[in-house]
């Protein structure tokens, strides 16, 4: 019988400790009593359910129930101290249990302020009223059964009853009511601030990794001097040789700018746009750089709206070009793609220059993409490079999207 | 009275620029070599010796300011960059010649009428300066080569690049000579160059690179030539005209 007590009382605890923890396992329980008490301890704030859990599992019941006894041991002294001193005409054990029942009931309403403030305090009069509501049950009832018990009759009652009323609402009020909701106010009030701090901390938080992404984007996006002036050389070279190539090479420039500003904007962009970038910049790079750069860029259509973080990909090519391509005598060519390994996207760019040994300078723009990668992903996106016999592959390794 | 001139640019359409630009700002100008990379800028300027030379900085193989270094005071030399502030700065205040790019007309003909006015005298010295930008900004780490692989026969020989006396350029091949045996290996010797020790191997002539420790003796030959003897070997090797100065007293 013992036993299974204590296997009905290891049960609940283990139940009420998980609903604590998580809310959401109330809809795995049973229906019954048990739910409906843990539905109550879901009700509760998270600040509320984090305070009870950390009473609930340090406390045991035995340990619990010890306070208890102890409790009544030191009531029943109270009780038997105030019959010697004040009540000398009264029962002795009257008083040890009417003091029992009014000091265990502070203690319990207590306890239930204690854990639960938020819901007292959200209903401060309506608390204040059913207190004393049920004070003036108590006191109705035990004027009836003074009255049954002294052979009285209604009259008894009637004229008993505004003292019973005002000394039970005063005795009530003042021994319950307001130490409840003073503890009940003080504790919200902790709370609050409580939640103020946690409320701050984490909105310093989010503006601060916005803030180091909003940077190293812009940081990204500074298109290079070298580019420009470069390009522009050559644009103006064709427009003097009266070749139409001179058109189509500003064309792809302007798609270039107009995508890299735009992509600076965005947080994410879908894959296809990324790789229309990356197209554009590497047309520009092969007019510019005419046989000794070859590329090739392939985007499966499954993939084509897989979001990723913007400019990452282009980082990858204008590095491919910089440390790979031309530090090349003989040039080389650039491959870009892109698969979905197994719930992985994996995007590589490979070119065939001069490899790892021959790139100073080489680890801003990976540093960049590392960086971007951890704020977007945190440890579950990778950059990696190996080498690629001849030259170098960076891999990008990225938890895939659905597509928003 | 023509002047000639190299022209070292990577790409392409950079080059074709700067090529036309002179044609019609500096009519007297022969442009005799506009290679693309700094291995055949080097190799160009040992063939033709130009007057004026004008260097991307930025190209594969050699950069334009190792090219420079290795002209030393032998030609005039004009750097060409597209951005490079740091270098900029220190071209000003060593008031070494350069042109940005896309190189634009006015600036070009100031640069050209500098030039003619110094044309006569000798080249500036540059190296100060190219030191100092070289040590400012990344360069390419090449590795120097320390094992050559060359066919002999079936086999395969490693030779260690120490040991070799010196370096023949055979058309297509390099010739290695050692001290007991020599070898052939498939790299044009202007291809070695960047990948060995300068201060080990001394270039004394467009297709001869030679150890420093194998010379046993220069001797002069007439006015204007002379000649190196090795240890190690009965080979007699011609220091061409420009590379007398490496013997000078």
């Amino acid at each position: 019988m013992w036993k299974r007590i204590e296997q009905w009382n290891r049960e609940v605890e283990a139940e009420q400790l998980a609903v604590l923890k998580d809310p959401t396992m109330v809809a795995q329980l049973p229906a019954g009593c048990r739910r409906f008490f843990a539905r109550k301890l879901a009700g509760m704030s998270p600040a509320e359910r984090e305070s009870l859990y950390q009473f609930s599992s340090t406390v045991s019941t035995s340990a619990a129930l010890l306070a208890l006894v102890k409790l009544c041991v030191v009531l029943s002294v109270l009780g038997l101290l105030i019959n010697l001193a004040f009540l000398p005409d009264r029962l002795w054990w009257h008083t040890v249990i009417a003091a029992n029942a009014i000091g265990l009931a502070m203690a319990m309403s207590l306890m239930g302020v204690w854990f639960n403030y938020g819901k007292i305090v959200r209903a401060k009069g309506k608390a204040l009223v059913t207190i004393v509501g049920l004070g003036l049950v108590g006191g109705l009832f035990g004027g009836l059964t003074a009255m049954f018990e002294t052979g009285g009759d209604w009259s008894f009652l009637l004229d008993k009853l505004p003292r019973i009323v005002v000394t039970v609402t005063i005795v009530v009020t003042a021994l319950v009511a307001i130490p409840t909701i003073v503890v009940a106010v003080l504790r919200n009030r902790h709370y609050q601030i409580l939640a103020e701090q946690l409320r701050r901390d984490a909105e310093q938080e989010r503006l601060a990794r916005e803030l180091s992404e909003t940077q190293l984007r812009l940081l990204r996006a500074q298109i290079e001097p070298h580019f420009l002036f470069n390009t522009l050389g050559a644009v103006q070279q064709l427009a003097e040789q009266g070749a139409p190539r001179a058109a189509e090479l500003t064309s792809h420039l302007i798609d270039f700018l107009r995508a890299s500003m735009s992509d600076m904007r965005s947080e994410q962009v879908a894959l296809t746009t990324e790789f229309g970038l990356v197209d554009s910049y590497l047309r520009v790079m092969q007019i510019r750089m005419g046989e000794r750069l070859r590329y090739r860029i392939d985007l499966p259509d499954a993939l084509a709206a897989t979001q990723v973080p913007s400019m990452l990909v282009l980082t990858l090519a204008e590095n491919a070009i910089k440390h790979g391509i031309e530090p090349s005598m003989h040039g080389g060519e650039i491959v870009v793609t892109a698969h979905d390994d197994g719930g992985t996207l994996r995007i590589g760019v490979r070119d065939s220059g001069v490899g790892m040994s021959d790139t100073p300078g080489a680890g801003t723009g990976l540093d960049n993409v590392r960086h971007r990668l951890r704020l977007a992903y945190g440890e579950g996106a990778c950059l990696l490079l190996s080498e690629a016999e001849p030259g170098l592959l960076a891999e990008i390794s990225i938890p895939c999207k659905e597509p928003q | 009275m023509s002047v000639t001139v190299l022209v070292a640019e990577d790409e392409p359409l950079m080059r074709e620029r700067l090529l036309d630009m002179l044609a019609s700002a500096w009519p007297e100008a022969r442009v005799v070599a506009a290679p693309e990379n700094g291995v055949d800028a080097w190799d160009a300027w040992l063939e033709h010796e130009p007057q004026v030379v004008f260097l991307d900085i930025r190209m594969p193989g050699m950069s334009g300011l190792e090219v420079a270094e290795r002209i030393g005071r032998r030609s005039h030399v004009v750097f060409v960059t597209a951005y490079d502030q740091y270098a900029v700065d220190a071209f000003d205040t060593g008031a070494v010649d350069y042109l940005l790019k896309p190189v634009q007309p006015g600036r070009l003909d100031k640069a050209l009428a500098r030039l003619r006015e110094k044309l006569d005298a000798r080249p500036d010295d540059v190296s100060e300066v190219v030191q100092q930008v070289k040590a400012a900004s990344p360069q390419p780490k090449r590795e120097k080569l320390k094992w050559l692989k060359a066919s002999v026969g079936k086999q395969i020989r490693l030779i260690d690049v120490e040991e070799v006396l010196f370096f023949q350029a055979d058309t297509k091949y390099t010739r290695v000579v050692l001290a007991d045996s020599e070898a052939l290996v498939r790299i044009p010797l202007k291809d070695l160059v960047g990948g060995l020790d300068a201060g080990l191997f001394w270039q004394i002539h467009r297709g001869t690179l030679v150890n420093v420790n194998a010379i046993r003796a220069a001797e002069r030959v007439d006015a204007e030539r002379m000649q190196v003897l090795l240890r190690g070997s009965d080979e007699v090797l011609p220091v061409s005209r420009s590379f007398t100065y490496l013997f000078r007293e």
